[in-house]
């Protein structure tokens, strides 16, 4: 007779046929809860029991938050020991002599075992820190890189893809920004025009964290419409996921803006304001519709421009939140390394930098690349038409900062638990 | 101006759609035409018409091709937080204008006595007027006068438009529009009494030489000479000035006597706004009134830079072309 096996293997034959490695991936990944998580959260779950008991006799603020803050690490480990005792139950009665019992045990097996690898990934999710925009609307910004128009080209595919994907989702979103270059009457294969700089906004609580993976180089590979000797051009696009306030001026937003201590903040006497006009004469002379606005943030360089309203008032408005966007995204990109900085090596290898390429999307193979889970899509039309598929791909990607932040909690565990000695605190 | 190469035609056809090759003509390229194009239909989809609204933006786009401004095909411009309603006959609100008001309405906002009052001479439709009633706390005390009973009308229509609009606070008291020549002798007497806090002015600045040779042709097709050129030939005479310079010699006559804390005066371009400045300057009781004097670029922030004209230095504030006088009372800029 066969060893109980950790996944029956009808289920692995299944999982195989479906090709799809991220379920693979994710249930050893589950299989080998790392015990230093668990143990983590057992030390967390003690400290909350103890807070509890304190906070019946005596209330206390500080202590109430941050019983509140751990809950939920607290109830994800009760539900996750529940259920690996129940698995520990099935698998003893998986040995019972009653061929019956036996049958009805091998039943639960299968949901016990799904159950158990998805409270686990909540579990890790509880223990993980939430990142401080998760629940901010998100601004996706979408750059060609350098090079011909065929990377203008993907960057409109990639603009309309993830509109329709929010589309999809009914994410409500605004254009605030779509700059289209010349292109000398060329379209792409798709109909898309050469896109030089779209800026979308998702206006959905909670956006920015759903997206943030999406920060990165998204490469093409492909045979552009015009290119008649049918060899394949690869190009890359940049799409940079920002932070971004609710556009009504809540009192919220214009305080955080007003706070040095926000990531917001942003000396207003540093900001240089230019009305770009074309050289010559002004004043009653032209009499021009555009009224585009630039911004430079002098001490870093950082430069905003918006010209799509017919409205200075606005241009100036959209480009003051664009710009304060990207400053918050950079002073927390900033501080995020100089925190990796000071842990150990092992993250280096997990480290996403600017520069590289996140997903590749082939045409000719129909296929779509997520590099970091290692997820390989096909049916490139429905990612690209912003489908379920493209959905699967944020889902792996959203498991790989999972894991990337399980591994810094790790990490950190093993820098406490190394015997101190070393000089300094 | 230079023949557009056909090839570009062919792409606001493909790449947009036939009425951007249309717009092309006086846009010039394919941004500013897609930028049209999406407003024009904004536009349309904004209003409500009976005529059927593929109709409508085909004469909208086929008139903007004849090269009627934009503003007129439209009837309205931005400005600041209000939409100003812009009619034939009347000057369409510049950037630049919108830029200095802005900044202006901040430097107001900084140090400012309670009730301001504000005097607009020339004020065409109202939009320097109202864009500071608009960035200014209540109450705010203004004035607006202009020559043209078009444009008076059209300046008491926008203030009705933006308080319908909820752009403009109900105030009605604090703002008014009346029509009279600046040049009038009778004009003194009906403003003497107060004391204002700001004299502003956006005057015909224009020479005739540089209206035939300088304007841009939506500009000399569409938009009304009369506020665009001073034609004062006898004012001229009696003022010792140079012709596109009259308005300003009488801005300062009216200075003179009414004392605003400061004065603002859009010019159209260094040689003009040292021109003006020497006017002041040649005056004693003029330089006394205002030993601060500032020219403002097309984007007025603050960083300056101090240039030498003659016997005097003068800062500039901001970057860009040299676009207004700026004078002010001893204690405050
Ligand atoms: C350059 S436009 C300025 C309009 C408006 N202030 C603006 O900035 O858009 C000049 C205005 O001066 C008016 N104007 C011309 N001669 C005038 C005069 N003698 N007295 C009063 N207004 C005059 C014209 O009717 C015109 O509306």
């Amino acid at each position: 007779m066969l060893a109980a096996p950790w996944v029956c293997r009808s289920c692995a034959r299944s999982l195989r046929s479906v090709g799809s490695p991220r379920l693979l991936r994710r249930a050893s990944t589950i299989a080998a809860l790392p015990p230093a998580l668990v143990e983590r959260a057992r030390k967390i779950a003690a400290e909350h029991d103890k807070l509890t008991t304190a906070l019946e006799t005596d209330f206390d603020q500080k202590t109430a938050v941050r019983a509140g803050e751990i809950s939920r690490v607290a109830t994800a480990l009760r539900e996750f020991e529940k259920a690996s005792a129940s698995l520990a139950e099935l698998r003893s009665l998986l040995e019972s002599n009653d061929t019956e019992l036996r049958e009805l045990a091998r039943d639960d097996l299968e949901s016990t075992q799904a159950q158990l690898a998805d409270l686990g990934r909540k579990l890790s999710v509880a223990l993980t820190p939430k990142h401080p925009f998760a629940d901010m609307p998100c601004l996706l910004e979408i750059r060609p890189g350098p090079g011909g128009t065929e990377g203008r080209f993907f960057a409109d595919s990639l603009f309309r893809m993830y509109r329709s994907y929010c589309e999809n989702k009914g994410y409500p979103t605004r254009i605030v920004k779509y700059e289209v270059s010349e292109s000398d009457g060329q379209k792409g294969s798709e109909g898309e025009v050469a896109l030089q700089e779209a800026v979308l906004e998702v206006q959905q609580i909670g956006a920015y964290g759903e997206f943030r993976g999406e920060s990165g180089m998204h490469r093409v590979q492909r045979v552009p419409a015009t290119e008649k000797s049918g060899r394949t051009h690869t190009s890359a696009v940049a799409v940079w996921v920002l932070p971004s306030f609710p556009e009504s001026p809540s009192t919220d937003a214009e305080s955080e803006w007003d706070n040095p201590e926000s990531d917001f903040y942003i000396d207003v006497a540093e900001v240089r304001v230019e009305t770009m006009r074309a050289r010559g004469a002004g004043g009653q002379h032209v009499n021009k519709t555009e009224s585009a606005i630039r911004l430079t943030h002098m001490p870093t360089g950082t430069m905003v421009s918006m010209q799509d309203s017919r409205s200075q008032h606005t241009n100036r408005r959209e480009a003051w939140r664009l710009l304060r966007s990207r400053m918050a995204q950079q002073k927390r990109e900033a501080r995020e390394e100089l925190a990796q900085k000071l842990k150990s090596s092992v993250l280096a290898s997990s480290q996403i930098t600017r520069g590289d390429k996140i997903r590749t999307y082939n045409y000719q193979q129909d296929r779509c690349t997520e590099h970091r889970s290692g997820l390989d899509v096909h049916n490139l039309p429905n990612v690209l038409d912003g489908g379920e598929k493209l959905g699967e791909i944020l889902e792996s990607v959203q498991g790989w900062l999972t894991e990337r932040d399980i591994q810094m909690i790790l990490a950190e565990e093993q820098a406490d638990a190394a015997p101190k000695g070393k000089k300094g605190k | 101006m230079p023949r557009l190469r056909p090839s570009l035609f062919w792409a606001a056809r493909r790449d947009i759609s036939p009425f951007a090759a249309l717009l092309l003509q006086v846009c010039r390229d394919l941004p500013s035409t897609a930028n049209e194009l999406r407003w024009i239909r904004e536009h349309i989809a904004s209003t409500s018409s009976l005529v059927p609204s593929k109709l409508r933006l085909w004469k909208m786009c086929e008139k903007r091709a004849k090269g009627v401004p934009l503003q007129y095909v439209l009837g309205t411009q931005p400005f600041g937080g209000l939409e100003i309603k812009c009619r034939p006959g009347v000057l369409i609100p510049r950037h630049e204008t919108e830029a200095y008001t802005t900044e202006l309405a901040q430097i107001l906002l900084r140090q400012t006595p309670t009730r301001l009052s504000i005097l607009d001479l020339c004020t065409g439709t109202g939009c320097i007027a109202l864009g500071l009633l608009s960035l200014l706390p209540p109450p705010v005390h203004v004035h607006g006068i202009d020559i043209s009973p078009i444009a008076i009308s059209l300046a008491n229509t926008n203030l009705d438009h933006n308080t319908r609009l909820g752009l403009l606070a109900p105030q009605p008291s604090s703002i008014h529009f009346t029509q009279a020549d600046i040049f009038s002798p009778s004009l003194l007497p009906s403003l003497t009494p107060h004391a204002w806090d700001l004299l502003i002015s956006n005057p015909p600045y224009i020479s005739r030489g540089a209206f035939a040779r300088e304007t841009a042709r939506a500009v000399r097709n569409y938009e009304p000479r009369l506020a665009l050129v001073p034609d004062r030939d006898d004012e001229t005479a009696g003022l010792g000035c140079a012709s596109e310079d009259v308005f300003y010699a009488r801005l300062l006559q009216l200075a003179g006597v009414l004392t605003p804390r400061r004065a603002f005066f859009e010019a159209a371009g260094i040689e003009q706004a040292v021109r003006v400045i020497n006017m002041v300057k040649g005056d004693a009781r003029l330089s006394g009134l205002y030993p601060q004097v500032e020219i403002w670029r097309d984007n007025p922030h603050k960083e300056y830079e101090v240039q030498r004209f003659g016997d005097h230095e003068v800062p500039f504030r901001g970057s860009g072309g040299a676009r207004a006088v700026y004078l002010c009372q001893s204690d405050q800029l």
